[in-house]
């Protein structure tokens, strides 16, 4: 493999797009697919050149099939830029840990995704690259594909959900801080996963906010996200807030525990199923409750106990996560001053050059986006000596009242923060554990919005915003989610449904994701 | 969590300002008649580990090609991990036993952000809020004071940024940029420069000999920062100034004495008040001047790093430390003396041995007392201690050389003290084989190369030779044998030094008198 060029993406997408020699794995559907649709989606952002890539792929579980990377993952063939003007030209000298085990695996990295700048951001608007057009168009719809209607990918891994949802890739990865990667798989009808915090490697991820950043996984069946996260969840002593092996032994253990128990033809009988009542907010539309009530009443039917349950500390956490979030970047963000590596602006002839911070502002104010910017700003406030009790020890406490809201109301315990000698006493099938297995909850509170035109003010500020309560609670508490598709909305767009697990429990995730997929299967075959 | 830890330590900490104040009993300095001077150090000494803090690079040394020891890391690319060094955590929990000070089973690492061109990351990576260790202290033999150790924390250093007047632009040098370093904060116990100087000597002392740190001041692996204040006494302490980047004892000496407390002193009695605030030291002028004022001090917006989990020790692993703690420096003075040395004696070794390498991870290196150590196993500890401080230390200075560089192993040292004991060879000619020996390093045995260079005492079975050499030295110098002969006895000493130089110092100085009065017959 090597990379394309240091060229910017504009050129390199005209070349890549136009030159006779760009064959790759030709032939192949992955290939046309990048081929008819990429320009059409703007998903990737630098494509590998490499001819027939099989050949060079190791033997392994993955052999030869493309994998696309989001722009904020390192890799040592290709640019990493974070869809950032800070950032632009650079490639990375080594790749991500996640990276090599994908290579490992005989993955193929077909390329880079875009996203919005750094992760931040909900609708893959926020990037030097221009937006991720979602590719999908409802089957009523009689346009040609090209002409669609313009609708968001979601964000901030828009460019890995739709490279996956157009067929441009087996499978791809992306980041998930507050729900990167289950947002944009809901709006391009994908399956989306972010494991439990701790559990995928983060060397090589560019950090946004390290203490909620997770690799997530983005491929069109479940069983092809597990195939991966198999992949993946391996313990690297390169990032010292991964999970320990005997933590991931013990989750492990108690979730098959919990899930031997199931029974019953379909298995479901003793699976209990909470729904919260709280992430049904106000603005949540009622074209998503649809397809979640009918997958409901089917697990129901198949023998899944369902349980209202409450989070009654979901409605902090929105601020607490953009606190955390902000604050945690303005830190992570402090290392992009043009003096390594990146942009740099060099000060204007008679520009005051006494203080450092004023030579990197020409840098940092050009390389940054607007949304960058406004966080960085944010996080810095929150971080000064006379807010940082008000602002971020609160949302600290927040935090951990969030993942208390979530322990109660499993019934799995939280092999982190139970004490190992508990551990042994608990049993699933107790009456007096009264918890539930997983959460099932609306994974949007509306199908994928359309893409205003640039700089249209047609949505407040604050709705962007808004759409993260359902995704951010899983993310402090740092336990996996996946989002599953779970059929249309009335406008014909895809719908996507969370589910929940407690912290260690991805296999149990996977395997209530990969009944939802086949109950909606079902549903569409009727 | 956090904010109970930084309310509590202020009040604490206060308390033992207070006290240590009252407990004092002022004495009137000549210098500043009817005034007390209040000082504070606070010492960022290097971590001598092979590996930087964080990363896996080497350290650095300070004549290395700039930008060498390099990692990603340290360069702050993104999507780089920190990952803690375990070696630099080893050396200060030696460096907390070695002052006495309180080892914390849990504490925890904090981003301090700036902007400067030599902190690649924008911050560093620091102990705010749950230091490794509080509350020691370093005993000070003037007057036999404890200055208290408030706390000791883990923290990296930053890189260099050199400025080129000429071309106008600055050079950053990541060499250092992520090497350890333990912050060792000292209450404001000390009340004289003098004080002051004592406490850096002792500490340089103490970190070396445990090995945590090289402590050299001059090379910049220790570095202070001094705060001052003045009072009348029986009043509360001024407000204090911290003086910061003195590259030297004798700087920080001389920014007290000749400048900061002559202008502190003035301000307050021309009822002005000292502006608590950060000042540097002009060495050409002797004189501090301002940085910055308190008002101006940046705000380092403190967070808990979020990549690198609480650091959790446990009792077994920190006796484990003290239970290979290397021997503090009081300690060995005492059983130096105990050993039979004299006070000159242990003064020589101790302080030749303070100028060895010392060691990366701990590994302590040879130093002078080591090696006195190894040789008096099995030997008389005055006859070796002798050895080392006369003949040794005495040829290595004639020859401009340090103990370092030494070439003369314990074994074969050993053997020359044997040779010289058992009068195999002469203690003049064990001095002309040190000689040799050190002109021509090699591992011969001591022995085989006194036996090559004929240097073997004189068996009674060669007498004639001696007969010999004496009766040419009656030839060779007439006027004195004559001289000799009618008694004048000064003038013996003259054949016997002939007769020493011929035989090489093979035979001693007594038994050369006796034969030549043999044959003089006096």
């Amino acid at each position: 493999m090597s990379v394309c060029a240091r060229a910017p993406f504009r050129g390199l997408l005209k070349k890549s797009a136009t030159s006779r020699t760009f064959s790759p794995n030709a032939g192949s559907t992955y290939q046309q697919a990048i081929e008819s649709k990429n320009k059409s989606t703007n998903a990737f952002v630098y494509l590998s050149n490499s001819d027939t890539p099989p050949a060079q792929c190791s033997e392994g579980p993955l052999h030869g099939l493309p994998i696309a990377i989001k722009d904020n993952i390192c890799t040592a063939e290709l640019p990493t830029t974070c869809s950032s003007g800070v950032l632009q030209e650079f490639t990375s000298p080594f790749d991500a840990t996640v990276v090599e085990l994908l290579k490992q695996a005989g993955g193929f990295i077909t390329g880079k995704t875009n996203c919005d700048e750094f992760g931040m951001g909900s609708l893959n608007t926020h990037s030097i690259y221009g937006p991720v057009v979602n590719p999908f168009q409802p089957s009523s719809s009689t346009a040609p594909w090209d002409d669609r209607e313009r609708r968001s990918a979601g964000g901030s891994s828009g460019g890995s959900a739709a490279a996956v949802a157009a067929g441009m890739c087996y499978a791809a990865l992306g980041t998930d801080t507050g729900g990167s990667v289950r947002l944009p798989a809901s709006y391009c009808g994908v399956v989306g996963l972010k494991p439990s915090y701790g559990i995928v490697s983060r060397w090589g991820v560019i950090s946004y906010s390290d203490s909620l950043d997770c690799v997530g996984i983005l491929a069109k069946r479940v069983s092809d996200v597990g195939n991966i996260f198999n992949i993946l969840a391996k313990y690297d002593e390169k990032d010292l807030t991964a999970a320990r092996p005997c933590s991931r032994r013990k989750a492990e253990s108690v979730c098959r525990e919990a899930m031997d128990r199931w029974k019953g033809k379909g298995k479901l009988k003793g699976l209990r199923i909470g729904v919260p009542k709280e992430y049904f907010p106000s603005p949540l539309s009622p074209t998503v409750l649809a397809p979640l009530r009918t997958l409901l009443s089917s697990l129901s039917s198949l023998g899944a106990t369902l349980v209202p349950v409450s989070l009654p500390a979901t409605p902090y956490a929105l601020s607490a996560y953009y606190v955390i979030a902000c604050a945690e970047a303005s830190s992570n963000l402090g290392r992009y001053d043009g003096v390594r590596y990146g942009t740099r602006v060099e000060p204007p002839p008679g520009s005051d050059l006494r203080r450092t911070a004023d030579v990197y502002a020409h840098t940092r104010t050009k390389g940054f986006g607007r949304e960058v910017q406004k966080r960085i700003l944010l996080g810095t406030y929150a971080l000064t000596a006379d807010a940082f009790d008000n602002y971020f020890l609160q949302a600290q406490r927040v935090r951990k009242l969030i993942k208390q809201d979530f322990d109660k109301t499993f019934k799995i315990p939280n092999v982190l923060s139970t004490p190992s000698s508990l551990l042994p006493d608990f049993d699933a099938t107790s009456p007096t554990t009264s918890g539930v297995d997983v959460l099932i909850h609306p994974q949007a509170i509306r199908t994928a919005p359309p893409l205003s035109p640039p700089d249209s003010k047609s949505e407040s500020e604050l709705d962007v915003y808004v759409q993260d309560v359902l995704t951010v609670p899983a993310s402090l508490a740092g336990l996996p989610a996946m989002s599953v598709p779970v059929g249309e909305g009335e406008d014909g767009w895809p719908v996507g449904v969370s589910v929940v697990g407690q912290w260690g429990c991805d296999e149990m995730v996977l395997r209530v994701g990969e009944v939802v997929e086949g109950l909606v299967d079902e549903a569409r075959r009727c | 969590m956090f904010a109970c830890r930084r309310r509590g330590f202020l009040p604490r900490s206060l308390h033992h300002v207070r006290l240590a104040h009252i407990v004092r009993v002022s004495k009137e300095d000549v210098r500043w008649p009817g005034w007390e001077v209040v000082i504070g150090l606070e010492v960022h000494a290097q971590i001598k580990s092979r590996a930087k803090l964080f990363s896996v690079s080497r350290t650095s040394g300070l004549l290395e090609e700039p930008n060498k020891h390099v990692s990603p890391f340290d360069a702050a690319f993104p999507g780089t991990l920190p990952k803690l060094n375990p070696k630099c955590v080893d050396l200060t929990l030696r460096a907390a036993t070695a002052l006495n000070a309180d080892v914390q089973l849990r504490s925890s690492f904090d981003r301090k952000h700036y902007f400067y061109a030599d902190l690649p990351m924008g911050y560093q990576i620091t102990q705010h809020y749950a230091p490794i260790a509080t509350g020691g202290y370093v005993r000070l033999h003037r007057g036999g004071v404890n200055v208290r150790v408030k706390q000791i924390q883990i923290e990296q250093d930053t890189g260099k940024s050199t400025f080129d007047p000429r071309r106008r632009v600055s050079s950053i040098d990541l060499n250092r940029a992520g090497t350890g370093l333990m912050e060792i904060v000292s209450e404001p116990d000390m009340r004289s420069p003098e004080e002051a100087a004592e406490y850096i000597r002792l500490l340089q002392a103490i970190l070396r000999s445990v090995g945590s740190s090289d402590g050299n001041m001059e090379q910049g692996s220790l570095r202070c920062d001094v705060n001052v204040s003045v009072n009348r006494p029986g009043d509360a302490p001024g407000t204090r100034c911290e003086i910061k980047n003195l590259n030297g004892i004798k700087s920080m000496q001389v920014a007290i004495t000749a400048s900061e407390v002559f202008r502190q002193i003035s301000l307050v009695e021309n009822g002005e008040l000292v502006r608590q605030e950060t000042r540097g030291f002009d060495e050409a002028k002797a004189e501090t001047f301002s940085l910055r004022s308190k008002e101006d001090a940046p705000d380092y917006r403190y967070m808990p790093d979020p990549n690198l989990p609480p650091l959790l020790l446990d009792e077994t692993y920190i006796n484990q430390i003290r239970s290979k703690m290397p021997e503090l420096p009081d300690t060995t003075s005492l059983r130096l003396h105990s050993q039979g040395l004299t006070q000159r004696d242990t003064e020589v070794l101790m302080t030749v041995d303070a100028g060895r390498e010392v060691g990366f991870d701990g590994e302590l290196g040879q130093g002078a007392v080591a090696y006195f150590d190894a040789l008096s196993r099995g030997r008389d500890p005055k006859v070796v201690v002798n050895w080392i401080t006369h003949e040794l230390l005495g040829q290595l200075a004639a020859r401009n050389q340090s103990f370092n560089e030494n070439s003369i192993s314990v074994e074969q040292m050993g053997d020359l003290i044997d040779l010289v004991q058992n009068g195999i060879v002469t203690g003049t000619a064990g001095k002309t084989l040190l000689r040799h020996m050190l002109s021509n390093p090699s591992s011969v045995l001591s022995s085989v190369q006194a036996k090559d260079l004929g240097l073997l005492a004189l068996q009674s079975s060669e007498s004639s030779e001696l007969e010999n050499w004496c009766k040419e030295s009656i030839a060779a110098m007439p006027s004195e044998s004559e001289a000799a002969r009618k008694g004048n006895k000064n003038v013996v000493n003259k054949l016997v030094g002939r007769v020493m130089k011929l035989s090489r110092g093979r035979v001693d100085a007594g038994t050369v008198r006796q034969a030549l009065e043999v044959l003089l017959k006096i």
